[in-house]
């Protein structure tokens, strides 16, 4: 359906459209590929940490093509709250040190604890919250990213 | 501007309909919500077989108010409605899906 919409809004810009308008605020093409990868670098790393930390089931999602706010999500199962601290300051730390970022968002462990770095969202969660929220789900549409390492998959509670 | 009294549509599948302010968490003498401020409110109407009842006195995200927001980017947010999210003590929304448009950024909830 989309496609046909599409289809009809290009053929009616080819009769009768022109730009009338351009904001200057627009970025070149590059550059945003460029804050992209910049952005999946980071991302990469927290997952990488949140491994370190035997946080299980890690899911990068590339969610820019879906939500104007963000550009990935990192979904993480975490099993005990202790965990989901130790978790959630090592993610804090090497923001802070390797890439200047600081997180907004949930400083206390919470069975769902979210960090806020802006361009990456990381979600922690506990198994039951993450049954229940389901947030793979709803967003399956965005991509999934392959970790270049070894991911925990099975639950072992 | 929610003050106590103010009846809010509710964002989210968590079963309520309705909320009525009745108090505004924050401050002692507070007057006003905005939106991402937490109230406390009692559930006005509530959709039948869901966890949650008529009656019940719950915490609330405020995601929509009439009064418009001011942004420092001079941004300027204004709805239709007042709106709130059904949180629980910990902040995680009671709802697993929220239902809006182009969200403000709110730092009180769990966006997604």
């Amino acid at each position: 359906m989309s496609e046909d919409t599409d289809d009809m809004f290009d053929d009616l810009f080819k009769k009768y459209g022109k730009v009338v308008f351009k904001g200057n605020a627009q970025k070149y093409a590059s550059a945003e590929v460029d804050e992209d990868a910049e952005c999946l670098s980071f991302a990469v790393a927290l997952a990488k940490v949140a491994s370190d930390v035997k946080a299980s089931d890690i899911k990068l999602l590339f969610v820019k093509p879906l939500v104007y706010w963000t550009r990935f999500f990192i979904i993480a199962t975490a099993f005990s709250r202790p965990q989901i601290d130790a978790i959630g300051s090592k993610i804090r730390d090497l923001a802070e040190t390797q890439y200047g970022r600081t997180a907004t968002g949930d400083h206390k462990p919470n069975s769902w604890t979210l960090l806020d770095f802006g361009d990456v969202v990381v979600h922690i969660f506990l198994p039951p919250q993450r049954a229940l929220y389901n947030l793979e789900e709803f967003y399956a549409n965005a991509t999934l990213i392959d970790l270049p390492f070894e991911n925990q998959q099975t639950f072992r509670s | 501007m929610i003050q106590p009294q103010t009846h809010l549509n509710v964002a989210d599948n968590s079963g309520a309909r309705e909320l009525m302010c009745i108090r505004i968490l924050g401050a002692s003498n507070r007057r006003y919500a905005q939106i991402g401020d937490v109230i406390v409110a009692v559930i006005k109407e509530a959709v039948p077989n869901m966890p949650l009842e008529k009656s019940e006195v719950v915490r609330a995200v405020i995601v929509r108010t009439c009064k418009e927001l001011k942004r420092n980017s001079g941004m300027i947010i204004r709805y239709d409605d007042n709106a709130a999210v059904v949180i629980d003590q910990e902040g995680n929304p009671k709802g697993t899906r929220i239902f809006w448009c182009n969200p403000p950024r709110i730092e009180t909830i769990k966006f997604y």
